[in-house]
């Protein structure tokens, strides 16, 4: 026979094994995924086509060709980009017809621009500005500039400095919208399975199942295994979505290529195990208190009630990250797990904020981790009817 | 062995145990009978660690039985309780691998279980699917998986087919004779209990009232107990003798009890006159009879 002695300090993760796997076979884990990734495929499509509706025009070119190419270039350097796209005909004849049939909408020839109806305005402006250009440059060429003057005077695009009189980050806007998406990931991810863990301790209580596997291993290894199960398998499916997410946005073309995105998900995550940790316990005592499945709901409310509070807050941070509300949301460890990253990633968090709300996340996790342990301990083993917090916490004295 | 001494514990207001001591040895088969409410499960419970004692101590092997060795016993509970939507084979093997069996034994042991309880062609099946038969001899099996160093069952013959019951005889019998498992099990299944069980020990009220073999539980309620069937004899022939008083009777056979100076063939003499002597011999009483006794008080 093996030698089976060893202690059995190391049950929690074949609970956790068992945990995970299961769950990750489950059609509910399945299809949270599928749904999940549509809504974020839809979301980045969306903002995918939204990049092409930006203006882009077809000019054809004979004698101006020159002039259409500049015109071109011109249009790529505006912000937001103009797309000109460059066609070239043989004679004018040629180029009549390509506007008569729509294949482009204006053509240049010698000293002309030619329309069907009308030329687009915005066309119409970056070719006569190209050809106001041509023009000066032109004719500083007769008045013997010196290059470096020409230069100077021709191809600074942005002769005035821009200043605004409020200090904004520029890049606000374009990382609230990651942060919105964030946070919501953070929330389904930080509720949806915190429900797991509760409903995955009321199977084994209501199926009757923990007796058995109390009689094999002790309450606070099941309790531990549980969550770490359940919370590997969330951030696997974060990670993974993340990936994803990232992965289809730059291939459609839908982000610039910038570290932005990624950091905000390595928040995202970061602050996921942080909040999970946070609240994973309660979610286990709040489902070791009832018996039933349908009980569940009330015993969760509190705890629901805290969540989407700092969902709420974290959402109005978007809009003012600097208001007391938001600053203090940020840092208190009820709420820190969802309101801190947006912070982080509209760049309002202070180094200082972001440390003592990670020392004070801890600290709850230090505290909330042994004292749910107990009182999952008292109350898994009462059936019938809902066990009060106080019989649980003196079942175990 | 395994040693529960002077084991208490109160509900509330309720004494479920009160002063519950007994051991069972290993290799032998002990039946833990009593009324319902008597304290078996709690004992059973307070055996496998899942309740606490309120006073008195488990020890196994001589020393106080602690949560590794715990780990080793299996435990069939009162209250039955598999994951409904975890296959069946699945599931042993994660009870078993829990109970410290490692994964590459608990593979082929938990089909080997499986095998011997006549449900290995429901290994693949979720336990909600099965019959309640099949999902108690699935119960049985988790109790057994990992070749458990004591088995403590609560009513593992409650739900089981007449073929069912053959087979856990054979393998209560196995797992004591064979591997030197010590093995209690509760039941109100008494004919059984007497039928396989080393030892019995019989609970009521929280206490431990009778324990013993069958023998010595019999030899002290034993009454003198005669059944006599006479054919052609009137229905109070024996009254004649003093000191005999009949327990029930029925067409021509009555059972005696006999005081303690009237002698058995005195009786027989008055029989023979009777009439025919059909039948005459001694009445053992059943356990059912004995557990009857002593809870009427």
């Amino acid at each position: 026979m093996t030698d089976r002695s060893a202690s059995d300090r190391g049950s929690w993760r074949l609970v956790a094994r068992r945990d995970f796997w299961v769950r990750l076979r489950d059609r509910g884990f399945l299809i949270s995924t599928i749904i999940t990734l549509s809504v974020l495929s839809v979301l980045i499509v969306l903002r995918a086509v939204g990049g092409e509706s930006q203006p882009s025009y077809d000019l054809g070119g004979i004698g101006g060709e020159r002039l259409a190419q500049q015109a071109a270039a011109f249009g790529d350097a505006l912000q937001p980009k103009v797309r000109i796209t460059v066609h070239t005909y043989d004679d004018l004849a040629a180029a009549e017809a390509a506007v008569r049939a729509g294949e482009v909408d204006a053509a240049m020839a010698g000293d002309e621009l030619i329309g069907d109806a009308s030329v687009p305005g915005q066309l119409r402006q970056i070719v006569q500005g190209v050809a106001v250009a041509d023009r000066i440059a032109a004719m500083l060429d007769r008045y013997d500039v010196t290059p470096e003057d020409r230069a100077a005077i021709l191809s600074d695009e942005d002769p005035l400095d821009v200043r605004t009189l409020e200090a904004v980050d520029e890049d606000r806007d374009e990382n609230g919208a990651y942060a919105f998406i964030g946070v919501l990931l953070l929330y389904g991810q930080l509720f949806g399975y915190g429900v797991w863990i509760a409903t995955g301790v009321i199977e084994e209580k209501s199926s009757r199942v923990v007796e058995i596997l109390l009689a094999a291993i002790r309450p606070r290894q099941l309790m531990a295994g549980k969550i770490v199960g359940i919370g590997l398998l969330g951030l696997a499916q974060l990670v993974v979505i993340a990936i994803f997410a990232i992965a289809l946005a730059l291939i459609l073309g839908a982000l610039p290529a910038s570290e932005t995105p990624v950091a905000i998900a390595l928040l995202v995550i970061g602050w996921f195990v942080l909040g999970f940790a946070f609240y994973a316990g309660l979610f286990a005592v709040a489902g070791s208190l009832v018996s039933r499945m349908e009980e569940l709901q009330n015993a969760l409310t509190p705890l629901n009630l805290v969540i989407l509070v700092s969902f709420f807050i974290s959402i109005g941070a978007l809009e003012s990250p600097d208001s007391t509300l938001s600053v203090v949301a940020s840092i208190l460890p009820f709420s820190s797990a969802l309101a801190m990253p947006v912070r982080m990633a509209l760049g309002a968090a202070e180094a200082w904020q972001v440390a003592l709300a990670v020392l004070l996340l801890l600290g709850g996790i230090a505290v909330l981790i042994p004292l749910s342990g107990r009182l999952y301990a008292g109350a898994i083993l009462r059936t019938g009817g809902r066990v009060k917090l106080k019989d649980a916490w003196r079942a175990q004295a | 062995m395994l040693e529960l001494i002077d084991l208490h514990r109160r509900f509330g207001d309720v004494v479920a145990l009160d002063g519950v001591s007994f051991e069972v040895e290993e290799g032998r088969i002990v039946g833990f009978v009593g009324p319902n409410g008597s304290g078996k499960t709690t004992s059973m419970r307070i055996a496998l660690g899942v309740l606490e004692a309120d006073r008195g101590t488990v020890r196994w092997r001589g020393s106080e039985l602690d949560a590794p060795a715990r780990r080793r016993f299996g435990y069939m509970p009162e209250e039955r309780g598999l994951y409904p939507k975890m296959r069946v084979q699945e599931q042993l093997v994660y009870l078993a691998t829990l109970h410290g069996m490692p994964r590459g034994e608990a593979v082929p042991r938990s089909a080997e279980i499986l095998e011997v309880l006549g449900v290995a062609e429901r290994s693949r099946d979720r336990v909600e699917s099965l019959s309640l038969g099949n999902q108690q001899r699935a119960q049985l099996a988790a109790a057994l998986v990992h070749r458990p160093d004591c088995l403590i069952l609560d009513e593992p013959f409650s739900g089981l087919d007449p073929v069912g019951v053959d087979v856990l005889v054979e393998v209560l019998r196995g797992q004591a004779r064979g591997d030197g498992v010590p093995v209690v099990f509760s039941s109100h299944q008494l004919d059984l209990v007497e039928r396989i069980c080393d030892e019995v020990v019989l609970i009521h009220h929280g206490r431990v009232v009778q324990r013993g073999t069958i023998e010595q539980l019999r030899a002290s309620r034993e009454r003198r107990l005669l059944r006599i069937e006479v054919r052609g004899a009137a229905d109070d022939w024996f009254e004649v003798l003093p000191g005999t008083e009949a327990v029930e009777r029925s067409d021509g056979m009555v059972v005696l009890h006999l005081a303690d100076d009237v002698d058995e063939q005195r009786v027989l003499d008055l029989a023979r006159a009777a009439g025919d002597v059909v039948q005459f011999g001694p009445v053992r009483p059943t356990l059912a009879e004995l557990f009857r006794e002593v809870v009427a008080g």
